[in-house]
């Protein structure tokens, strides 16, 4: 019988509990190894500057996981966005609009490509986004001779400047992430959305265009990883086919996104999660860093941790496992 | 009451490929009446429900809604005109809020911002009107079925639906969750809304219904009002013959060798459950939808164990772990919910009836060989009547009827003792009904014995020998064959106490 169902445990929401955990990790490590200047503004900003690539990336990621979806080409859109901005502007300042709109462009284009195949083509979402993003890597790996650049100084302001001592990409990161929840919670597409990832049958019958939903939450996914790209850009002065692939921003987008508690079959999570779940990583490296842990050690216990994060959710939710 | 119908249609076909799924069938609907449509499956309800619902556009026949023509390409459409379609598999959004749900697709909102506080009002006010207690904040998977159901109506209501078609809408419910649905479906009359009522449960249709269609193979039989329409007549336009026939002759001899003993089972949803199976019985086991009756199969065949007591099978104790360990003694399961617990529906027929024997035999054992052959299976399909062109055709093709026998041969070939049905004729039509009892009696006619889990009390009373009635995780009392639905209904509420010389039997 499936009749009787477990109730939702009452406790703390996911995000405030995540980010408890992940605070609380850095303090206690920053005081143990008495690098107590990490606790200052300072450090608390760069502990944060370290979310902002990977915080993009994932809230687009969520917008996809919640319709039932998965986007595995971000990775080489960001290093196909890197690479256009600085081949576009060319240390020239006066090409800086014009890059950014094409790599909008860039990025609305394979959104649309990648919503287009899974809601139009019933591909699986894992093939489908697996195949862009391998042509998208392949093009670039072709014909990176022909894309060599550097971006403008102005635009490097994003990822260094800064007002008051927060630094430019942090606020976007913030108002990028309070336009992502609002979207969800208050508006009629985010209502949508949960609708589709939820129940892609009873929102048809409910006279939603489950097509379109999908469509647009992918272009939302690419949007977002372009600003990770754009910002990625603007940090390391030029772009290289493989900034994406490097950071492995694919998988840990997912799994970041999974760890703050928005389950892979779609209608159930949101952006707070997702940002506690980048905190937790940012937090992790950073205190790994101040224990001098090594690099292969570190993904060790990154691997363990997103293990036993998904595991946990399992446990408080008895049955939907991620 | 106007003489105009609120729906009808007129001269509806429909063909599939291979399939004429509707002949010139006219129906219609009257304000604020219950017309109730039943036909064995197959037999073109849901393609008639479909059509009006705008999923499938009929071959030739006109819908009129009011007297006014309208033709659907989308089920929007239908939805705008005021159809409202409550579906068997239920369309909720289960991580969201009961008022999330109600609006779904519907959502109150302002250049594209929701209107949250409008949303709440309203679904407060939808759910008084159906008179449920319902915290329009609660998520729904903490929603009884019934409620879920409930949720479903209001939904319906929120688009000031004039047309409600439900479709099997006590399937899964209760007698007492049902009772309160018929209730609400009452008053809806009662506010002029038209209902057309899809149902396999003839004493619930001729309790709500104020006219009763008849389908049988995608035509019309007739259309009668209740009374000239005794629940024998429409079985007989049904399937063609008499009620009476309906559940097998019970054998003479009284069962008396005991088969399973079962003596204080205990679990999180059991207290202190003791019975015994007899050989060549059928044991019924009733209650309402918390009672334990769910828990109590699932208990013997191993899915979610007693934590205490003692099980012994002809007398040897046996321990009911995991399912494996009923499987290996004999236990067989038949779940309520097929798609999900029974089959693999993308797997062949014959792949489905083979499963158990695959998986209790050796790691090592030779496939296509012995039991196991294709021959052998495809003997054993013929001979329960598993209707399909090719054992090697997927099972979710098949009907309900059918899918539920490839599971019975499943356990036949396992040669188990016992086997555990849960709802064995939950959205199987009249004739696959039959034919599944004709199998159990004479599963148990071999010695055997059965335990068939159900909330048709009509279908208990038919087919058990005995039937235990459960009540709050306790066996509140046995009854016998011959007891009536009021008796059962006593026992399930918990108003009676256990007759003491009988709980143990």
């Amino acid at each position: 019988m499936t009749t009787d169902r477990m109730k939702p445990k009452p406790g703390l929401p996911v995000a405030v509990l995540l980010a408890g955990l992940s605070i609380g990790f850095f303090v206690v490590v920053a005081l143990a190894t008495g690098e107590t200047a990490q606790l200052s503004g300072q450090g608390i900003a760069g502990l944060l500057q370290r979310m902002v690539a990977l915080g993009l990336v994932a809230i687009g990621q969520t917008f996809v996981i919640l319709v039932g979806s998965i986007d595995l080409s971000v990775a080489a859109l960001i290093s196909a966005v890197a690479v256009l901005a600085s081949h576009v502007m060319q240390g020239d300042p006066a090409m800086l609009l014009p890059a950014v709109l094409l790599c909008l462009g860039l990025c609305a284009a394979v959104g649309f490509v990648n919503g287009a195949l899974v809601a139009y083509g019933g591909i699986n979402p894992l093939i489908a986004t697996l195949g862009t993003g391998l042509v998208i890597q392949g093009v670039l790996a072709a014909s990176f001779g022909a894309l060599q650049g550097s971006v403008a100084r102005e635009f490097q302001i994003i990822a260094y400047g800064g007002v008051l001592g927060v630094p430019y990409s942090l606020l976007l990161l913030a108002a990028l992430s309070l336009a992502a929840a609002f979207v969800l919670d208050r508006t009629l597409f985010g209502a949508r959305i949960y609708a589709v990832g939820g129940n892609p049958d009873g929102a048809r019958l409910a006279g939603i265009r489950t097509e379109r939903v999908i469509l647009s939450a992918h272009m939302v996914a690419s949007f977002f990883a372009g600003a990770a790209g754009l910002y990625l850009a603007a940090r390391l002065q030029s772009g290289t086919p493989w900034i994406g692939r490097d950071g492995i921003y694919d998988l840990e987008s997912i799994a970041v996104t999974v760890i703050g508690g928005t389950i892979l079959a779609g209608g159930k999570g949101g952006v707070a999660g997702t940002l506690a779940g980048v905190l937790l990583f940012a937090s992790l490296d950073a205190g790994f860093n101040m224990l001098g842990i090594d690099a292969f050690l570190k993904q060790v216990l990154r691997g363990a941790i997103v293990i036993a994060a998904v595991a946990v959710h399992a446990v408080r939710t008895k049955g939907h496992v991620a | 009451m106007t003489a105009v119908p609120a729906l009808s249609m007129t001269g509806i076909s429909k063909a599939f490929p291979g399939v004429r799924a509707l002949d010139d069938v006219d129906f219609e609907c009257l304000p604020g009446e219950v017309h109730a449509i039943c036909g064995e499956n197959g037999a073109g309800k849901s393609t008639l429900m479909k059509i009006l619902g705008g999923s499938y556009k009929p071959d030739a026949g006109a819908i009129h809604l009011a007297g006014k023509a309208v033709q659907f390409t989308h089920p929007r459409q239908a939805a705008e005109a005021g159809i409202a379609i409550i579906h068997q598999e239920l369309s909720l959004l289960p991580h969201r809020t009961v008022e999330e749900n109600i609006f779904m697709g519907h959502e109150l909102a302002r250049r594209g911002i929701l209107d949250k506080v409008a949303m709440r009002e309203r679904a407060a006010e939808l759910l008084r009107r159906v008179g449920a207690q319902i915290d329009p904040q609660a998520p729904v998977s903490s929603l009884s079925i019934a409620l879920q159901q409930v949720v479903e109506i209001a939904k319906a209501l929120l688009l000031d639906a004039r047309i409600l078609v439900m479709d099997e809408p006590t399937a899964a419910l209760d007698e007492r969750d049902s009772r309160t649905l018929l209730k609400l479906v009452d008053g809806l009359r009662g506010e002029g809304v038209s209902i057309v009522y899809i149902s396999h449960r003839m004493p619930e249709v001729t309790a709500i219904a104020d006219r009763i269609t008849i389908l049988k193979d995608g035509r019309k039989i007739w259309t009668r009002p209740r009374d000239a329409a005794p629940i024998s007549e429409i079985v007989r336009a049904m399937v063609g013959r008499d009620l009476k026939d309906f559940y097998p002759a019970v054998p003479v001899s009284p069962a008396d060798e005991v088969l399973l003993a079962i003596e204080g089972g205990m679990n999180a949803g059991l207290r202190d459950v003791a019975f015994n199976v007899r050989a060549g019985e059928i044991l019924g086991v009733a209650g309402l939808e918390d009672s334990g009756k769910g828990a109590l199969a699932q208990a013997l065949v191993g899915d979610v164990p007693f934590t205490s007591g003692t099980v012994a099978l002809r007398g040897q104790p046996i321990a009911l772990r995991t399912p494996r360990q009923a499987t290996a003694a004999g236990i067989g399961y038949l779940p309520g919910d097929r798609k999900r617990e029974g089959l693999a529906l993308r797997q062949s027929v014959r792949d489905n009836a083979l499963l158990t024997l695959r998986s209790m035999t050796g790691l090592f054992t030779r496939p296509q060989r012995g039991a196991l052959a294709h021959d052998a299976m495809d003997e054993r399909l013929r001979a329960m009547d598993v209707r399909a062109a090719d054992f090697g055709q997927e099972v979710g093709t098949l009907s309900g009827g059918n899918q539920q026998k490839a599971i019975i041969v499943r356990w036949l070939a396992q040669a188990s003792d016992i086997l555990v049905f849960v709802e064995p004729t939950r959205g199987i039509d009249i004739a696959a009904k039959a034919a599944i009892y004709e199998t159990m009696r004479a599963f148990t006619g071999s010695g055997r014995g059965i335990v068939v889990v159900s909330s048709d009390m009509p279908e208990l009373i038919g087919i058990a020998d005995r039937v235990l009635v459960m009540h709050q995780g306790r066996i509140s009392g046995v009854v016998r064959r011959g007891a009536s639905e009021e008796d059962i209904m006593h026992l399930a509420l918990g108003l009676a106490d256990a007759p003491s010389a009988e709980a143990g039997a």
